[in-house]
């Protein structure tokens, strides 16, 4: 069953995506994989087709021509969630790190998006507009994790001091996608450290503020196409009408309800990946010999593929039916968090044993599904360790937080 | 073999696997091979069959000292091993292990990084005697007598600790020096070991998957080869080549040297272990002559199982050895790193995680030696049998090993988290070097489902 079957837009992004991941992505993953550089000429073309930077907040409109009708009645079905993991598996099946690339600056205005005034998303857009001082359009980064803050996320120790109708950021920030490139950033930081958690809020804050100061790019295992840096705060003073969440509940609890939503179309990349690596070792075992006799003739190698073609199946109806959850307004956390880890582990699971299965070939430089293998890693690390959706997930049968 | 922590020397033997036997008893590890070249296994089966090592009679007569007067070095049931190690292994041990802990750890982020090995290191292993540790006294070389597996493996692991490209790059010399020590000419000889003393590299590639064109040479002496070998390690410096492939359906054993050859060389920088000088090398129509062929046919199936046996060996232990390092870091690391109040290395999950790797990686270790103990008993003229036993014991330990590695090196970078991720820490190296470790001389499972086949159906043919 195909949980998208009702709607004839899925199959056509789907298509679209796909091509544009196979024409324009594929050619270039190893370029920026080898060398670690952002694909600045392919995001601006992706933005010429709707994958806008500032995308989150401009709705589904530009990338397919249609207003999401759950934005005239909120009782229907939204396509949002859907949308996110068709688009996302076909960009990682082109190369995970340009995906993040191109859509880096969503996991910063997705807050706005949620929490921001109208002022904070005009300010916001300002800020993404044109270009940057090297020509490249501009980008945003959300900076939440710290150095001493990975999965726990309630004790930030970047704090943010009241000032007149300032607040004053002091702190570093770690593994922050667009880190060192952005030109607005999403900072989360401690307005009352006795409250805990409730005081922690998120400040809109541009490049050029004083006291913003871009760190070190990290040389990383994956993912090398999308940029991941530390950013330091030397009190960095930004107006009190740059605080997110001023008229909602804000805090860290719309924090976490953004990041459980981002869960199926970050467990769709993973999907990508895994089809991507499949796919070549199928080529590979369709048109191959082993002396002299068709690779495919084989069970030993025939039915692993097998197995293979079931982990991903399987990842990929669990993407969807998260993604479908989210859409038609069911509560998904632990099932997105399900779907998150199983397809993480496929993931890893597929690009291992291709890697495998191609032997010697594997280890040439360059070679695609090496990639493919250091890309998987991430999503068992990133938005949520599979420790964390693990958690989730147990707490969600017991009712209990397992330590 | 040393066993256990605080310097206790259990001398331990094992008992058969299912006879039931407590009262094991060592057995001296240098015993004549001549026992192994005499060996008729499918009556030792027989035998073993009706006197029932799982049966009432072998209890009444103890199932080893039957097995001891009938054959004591049976390799498949053999599992007589004596878990003490000599004062000169422990001495290696203990060398290898502070080389790699302070020398080879130390070095290597920052080789790994350029892709480029360091003249120190190269000059360090130099000095230790690692690429000459096969080649004969006689040649120039440190090897007095038998070359001893078992030593090698115990070292295979402390190098691989240490950094699996500098292991993979100090074990290069060994299959080669071996092999012609055993099969070649004594002109071969002369000229790989004098190469070889003088600071040479040799490696060992293999066609796993029959893609070479290897042809008989149409004048009779020797054969002919086209198509890419490799990546192998060393390829990229080495002046000899240790050439396993098929000509013509019989398996091939043969020295390359791709001077002679005329090579095309291209060294390459893969994603691990970056800094082994690996390469490819491209032959058109390269010819070897019958000087540097060292088995065809039977005897090169023969050699290959032999060579296959030393080598896998070796890259087991190697394996399991970055095994134990993913885990050292992770260990050390999940009690540095506290999240939600506590260290990350409290918590359940992560240790079921270190847990299993640390037993895996244990497991590959044991199994490592096992195998080499098992090339050591091998002598030097082991039957067909015996030979295949050996190769099998180095196959399941490679299986083993890699598995290890595998899961040992990816827990490892998720107990880091996304430290583990970024190049700040050794553990995303680990991750990256664990590969090779499989892909290297064929896929090791694969190969042994393709030769039960050919042995079910070579059994088919002779009834």
């Amino acid at each position: 069953m195909d949980l998208f079957h009702d709607n004839p837009m899925f199959p056509a992004v789907r298509q679209m995506l796909g091509a544009f991941a196979k024409n324009m992505i594929r050619p270039i993953a190893t370029k920026h994989d080898q060398e670690e550089s952002m694909p600045w000429d392919l995001m601006k073309f992706a933005q010429g087709f709707g994958l806008t930077q500032t995308q989150v907040l401009d709705g589904r409109k530009q990338l397919t021509g249609q207003a999401d009708e759950s934005e005239s009645d909120p009782s229907k079905p939204k396509t949002q969630a859907r949308l996110g993991v068709v688009g996302a598996e076909e960009l990682a099946y082109g190369c995970a790190g340009v995906c993040l690339a191109i859509g880096g600056s969503g996991l910063a205005g997705s807050p706005v998006a949620r929490m921001g005034t109208d002022e904070q998303k005009a300010e916001f857009r300002k800020a993404l507009s044109g270009r940057d001082a090297q020509g490249h359009i501009k980008v945003a980064a959300m900076a939440l994790s710290e150095p001493a803050t990975g999965s726990d996320i309630s004790g930030l120790t970047t704090t943010a001091t009241r000032d007149g109708n300032y607040w004053v950021l002091r702190g570093s920030k770690q593994w922050i996608t667009n880190g060192q490139s952005a030109s607005v950033y999403v900072v989360w930081a401690q307005t009352d450290p006795a409250a805990g958690r409730a005081g922690v809020r998120g400040f809109v804050v541009t490049r050029e503020t004083p006291g913003l100061v871009p760190g070190r790019k990290e040389v990383k295992l994956g993912i090398r196409a999308s940029e991941t840096a530390q950013v330091h705060f030397e009190d960095c003073r930004v107006h009190q009408d740059m605080m997110l969440g001023v008229a909602s509940a804000g805090g860290l609890s719309d924090t976490k309800k953004m990041l459980d939503s981002t869960r199926p179309a970050v467990g769709a990349q993973a999907v990508g990946i895994a089809r991507a690596a499949l796919e070549f070792v199928v080529d590979r075992v369709r048109s191959g010999t082993l002396h002299g006799t068709p690779m495919a003739a084989h069970q030993h190698l025939a039915f692993e593929l097998a197995e293979l073609e079931m982990e991903v199946a399987a990842s990929r109806l669990m993407v969807h039916r998260a993604a479908w959850m989210a859409d038609h307004h069911q509560d998904n956390v632990a099932f997105a968090s399900m779907a998150k880890a199983h397809a993480a582990r496929t993931a890893q699971t597929v690009t291992t044993r291709a890697m495998v299965l191609l032997g010697e070939e594997a280890l040439m430089p360059g070679h695609p599904v090496e990639k493919w293998y250091r890309d998987a890693k991430i999503y068992d690390i990133f938005e949520g360790t599979g420790q964390i959706q693990r958690r989730i997930i147990a707490k969600h049968l017991t009712g209990v937080i397992a330590t | 073999m040393h066993v256990g922590t605080g310097g206790a020397t259990l001398g331990l033997a094992l008992a058969p696997a299912g006879c039931g036997c407590a009262n094991a008893v060592p057995v001296a590890p240098n015993a004549s091979a001549n026992v192994i070249a005499n060996f008729d296994t499918e009556n030792f089966m027989l035998q073993r069959y009706h006197t029932g090592c799982r049966g009432g009679r072998a209890r009444s007569r103890p199932f080893v000292t039957w097995l001891q007067q009938r054959n004591p070095l049976d390799l498949r049931y053999g599992t007589y091993m004596n878990f003490a190690l000599d004062s000169e292994q422990e001495m290696i041990v203990a060398t290898v292990r502070r080389f790699a802990e302070r020398e080879v750890r130390g070095w290597a982020a920052a080789a790994d990084a350029s892709g480029v090995l360091p003249p120190k290191l190269t000059a360090a292993g130099t000095e230790l005697g690692f690429f000459v540790d096969a080649v004969p006294a006689s040649a120039g070389g440190m090897l007095d007598g038998a070359y001893n597996h078992l030593t090698r493996a115990l070292r295979s692991y402390e190098l691989g600790r240490g950094c699996a490209a500098t292991a993979a790059l100090f074990e290069s010399n060994v299959e080669p020096a071996l092999a012609v020590a055993q099969w070649g000419s004594p002109a071969l000889q002369t000229a790989l070991f004098t190469a070889l003393a003088n600071g040479a590299i040799a490696t060992t590639v293999r066609d796993s998957t029959g893609t070479l064109q290897v042809h008989s040479d149409a004048s009779g002496n020797g054969i002919r080869i086209s198509g890419r070998i490799g990546p192998a390690p060393g390829l990229a410096t080495a002046s000899h080549v240790l050439l396993l492939a098929e000509c013509e359906g019989a398996p091939i054993v043969a020295v390359l040297d791709l001077a002679a050859s005329q090579a095309r060389v291209e060294a390459i920088t893969p994603s691990g272990w970056r800094y082994a000088s690996w390469g490819v090398a491209t032959l058109e129509h390269a010819h070897i002559d019958a000087e540097h062929m060292l088995g065809r046919g039977p005897l090169g199936q023969f050699a290959t199982d032999w060579i296959l046996a030393w080598h896998r060996t070796s890259l087991a232990a190697r394996a399991a050895g970055v095994a134990a390092a993913a885990m050292e870091h992770a260990e050390r690391y999940g009690n540095e790193r506290f999240q939600f109040g506590q260290p990350v290395g409290n918590f359940e999950s992560i240790i079921r995680l270190r847990e299993d790797s640390q037993t895996a990686a244990a497991s590959a270790r044991l199994n490592a030696l096992y195998a080499g103990w098992a090339c050591d008993q091998l002598g030097a003229t082991p039957s067909v049998t015996a030979v295949h036993n050996a190769w099998d014991a180095a196959s399941r330990a490679r299986i083993i090993a890699c598995d290890a590695v595998s899961k040992a090196t990816i827990d490892a970078v998720q107990i880091f988290g996304g430290y583990g991720f970024v190049a700040d820490y050794p553990v995303e190296k680990l991750m990256r070097d664990a590969r090779a470790f499989e892909a290297l001389l064929g896929d090791e499972r694969l190969e042994r489902t393709l030769r039960a086949r050919n042995l079910v159906n070579t059994a088919l043919v002779h009834t």
